[in-house]
């Protein structure tokens, strides 16, 4: 469905990825782990076109200059250069680090701009389906997005990312900041969407282990390189990455 | 991976001037290359005025180093402090009034008054600022751009100071080289003053009020004392422009409260590069004489301006200043990936 091939992203000098090639197939959850600047945000900017847009305005005012080199392709055309709402049109959509949900509108409203793209029995079945899906935030319709628990506002960026009808959501670190209920909501409903909807997920995270048991293929970045790809199975096979990314040892954390 | 994916490389050319705390000058060089731009600019501006054809021009450079003492002033405190100031004029008219009213009822020699009246027009511009100070943004702007209006309506509705007619006969300076180059050394102390105090402590919570100021004062620190602090340097700088003017002019009022000292500076600031305390100079020495040269065109001057400017914010937001800084510290090469 979608595939990156020989992803290099240059930050002025500074190489933030470094030929990752990773693919996400019809219906499946991919999980990229990697610690603080391994590049998965960059990953993810670069998939969902975002980075087009940082690399222009950064252009327009002079600042760092992006090299994006690589080939992405999502069902069998090339999107490299694609800006991202035309991106999000053919149904890359991407959920954002730290929500950036609309601080001034309300839940209801935020789910609605979400749903620019869908057509009104689209957007209604989708709101429908996204209250089913958190009945959390159904009970907050009324309230300003801003003072929502970070919890809240996760699930309020999901539901506004399927809102927009993805056929491939890019989920960026959901987890980051949530206590370990919230993150097994948002686990579970993370494989709830796949497996009612279809939609291909791509999820990234720090700190593999919440996210592993719903994941179906894995890759490992580090420091902007793919040095670890594979089935759930054998990435639970693999003492390092045990070690690393799933806690076992106790330098494994959250850093 | 093919071979014909490049791209642009940028390398810092030059030496590291200061590590820390050692200075590495190994050769002529070095040192020209350190010193080159800064003794350009000092020296460009101190013969200028032996360099520009007749009076007409010299007093435009005069007109322009007011202009740039303005720009200076809101450079720091739009890039460093975070308070878009559109308060130019009422610097300027405050500054202005002051050394007017210390020249003629008084009789303060001019030279003495303009600096009394930077002292005393700051504190007194702090002063009736200091409630707006936890404004942001579009707010301190609107209430920078009333208080010009207001006082100029006060005066006006009043008739205190001059009313309407303003006041005359302010004392000139002893003569007009001492004019001359009194402003243009007024401009050079405060624009490397101003470059040495960003980079001290005081400069940095200055800049960390910009960014957050709720970690600034998480970290014990008070803004609104740092804020005053930083309004009354700009707003003196703006008084002692206001006071200069005002005995260029030979002549103080209500226009000194013109919209004009507070729009220039900014056009200034956004075509020569903010942050850079140089690039807003620059700007006005560009600006100023070209909407000199513009005069012909009456009204339509104001169009030509407006179309350069915009230009400038579409399509060169950084500036001049930053882009030359660029291309004067980096060098640019094709590598392959």
């Amino acid at each position: 469905m979608l595939e990156a091939t020989d992803l290099m992203v240059f930050y002025e000098n500074m190489l933030a990825l470094n030929n990752v090639s990773i693919r996400c197939d019809e219906s499946r959850i991919v999980g990229v782990f990697g610690a603080n600047s391994a590049g998965k945000s960059t990953l993810m900017y670069t998939l969902s076109g975002i980075m087009e847009d940082i690399r222009k305005k950064e252009e327009m005012s002079g600042g760092e200059r992006i090299t994006v080199l690589g080939r992405i392709e999502y069902m069998g055309k090339e999107i490299t250069r694609l800006k991202p709402s035309k991106r999000a049109r053919l149904g890359i959509v991407l959920c954002p680090e730290r929500r950036r949900i609309f601080n001034e509108s309300s839940v209801l409203e935020n789910l609605r701009i979400g749903g620019y793209l869908a057509s009104p029995k689209q957007a209604k079945e989708t709101l429908d389906y996204v209250f089913q899906l958190f009945p959390a935030i159904e009970k907050l319709k009324k309230r300003v997005g801003g003072f929502l628990s970070g919890g809240e506002q996760q699930m309020l960026a999901v539901g506004r990312a399927l809102m927009a009808q993805p056929k491939l959501l890019l989920l960026d670190e959901p987890l980051m900041g949530l206590s370990p209920l919230i993150q097994a909501i948002l686990v579970r409903s993370t494989r709830e969407i796949r497996n009612q909807t279809g939609i291909s997920i791509i999820v990234t995270e720090q700190y593999a282990r919440p996210v592993i048991p719903i994941v179906d293929y894995a890759f490992i970045l580090e420091n902007g390189t793919a040095v670890l790809e594979g089935t759930k199975q054998e990435m639970l096979g693999n003492p390092d990455v045990r070690s690393a990314y799933f806690g076992v040892e106790e330098e494994g954390g959250k850093s | 991976m093919s071979d014909e994916q490049r791209r642009k490389e940028r390398l810092d050319r030059g030496i590291k001037i200061r590590s820390d705390s050692l200075y590495a000058i190994m050769s002529w060089r070095e040192l020209a290359y350190l010193t080159a731009p800064r003794f350009l600019l000092i020296a460009g501006i101190l013969l200028l005025p032996l360099l520009v054809p007749g009076m007409y021009w010299q007093r435009v450079v005069s007109v322009v180093c007011i202009y740039a003492l303005l720009a200076l002033s809101f450079d720091l405190m739009a890039h460093y402090v975070g308070l878009v100031s559109l308060g130019g004029a009422f610097f300027i008219g405050t500054g202005g009034y002051i050394s007017a009213m210390l020249n003629t009822s008084l009789g303060v020699p001019p030279l003495l008054a303009i600096f009394i009246a930077a002292l005393l027009g700051g504190v007194i511009c702090t002063v009736l600022l200091l409630p707006c100070l936890p404004l942001r943004g579009v707010y301190f702007a609107i209430v920078t751009l009333m208080y010009p209006l207001f006082l100029a309506r006060v005066i006006e509705a009043l008739d205190i100071f001059g009313g309407t007619d303003g006041i005359m006969g302010v004392e000139s300076f002893p003569n007009r080289w001492v004019e001359q180059y009194f402003v243009i050394a007024m401009v050079l102390l405060f624009l490397f003053g101003l470059r040495r105090l960003v980079n001290t402590d005081l400069g940095l919570v200055l800049r960390a009020v910009m960014d957050n100021d709720q970690a600034v004062k998480a970290s014990g620190m008070s803004v609104a004392l740092f804020k005053g602090l930083a309004v009354f340097i700009a707003s003196g700088i703006g008084c002692l422009a206001g006071a200069c003017i005002v005995h260029i002019y030979m002549w103080s009022g209500i226009s000194l409260f013109a919209l004009d000292f507070s729009i220039l500076p900014i056009a200034a600031t956004v075509i020569g590069g903010g942050g850079t305390l140089v690039g807003p100079v620059i700007g006005c020495f560009i600006l100023v004489p070209v909407s000199e040269l513009l005069r012909e065109f009456g009204t339509l001057r104001i169009v030509c301006y407006s179309i350069i400017l915009m230009a400038f914010v579409v399509f060169r937001s950084e500036g001049i200043m930053n882009y030359g800084r660029r291309k004067y510290h980096q060098f640019e090469r094709w590598v392959k990936v």
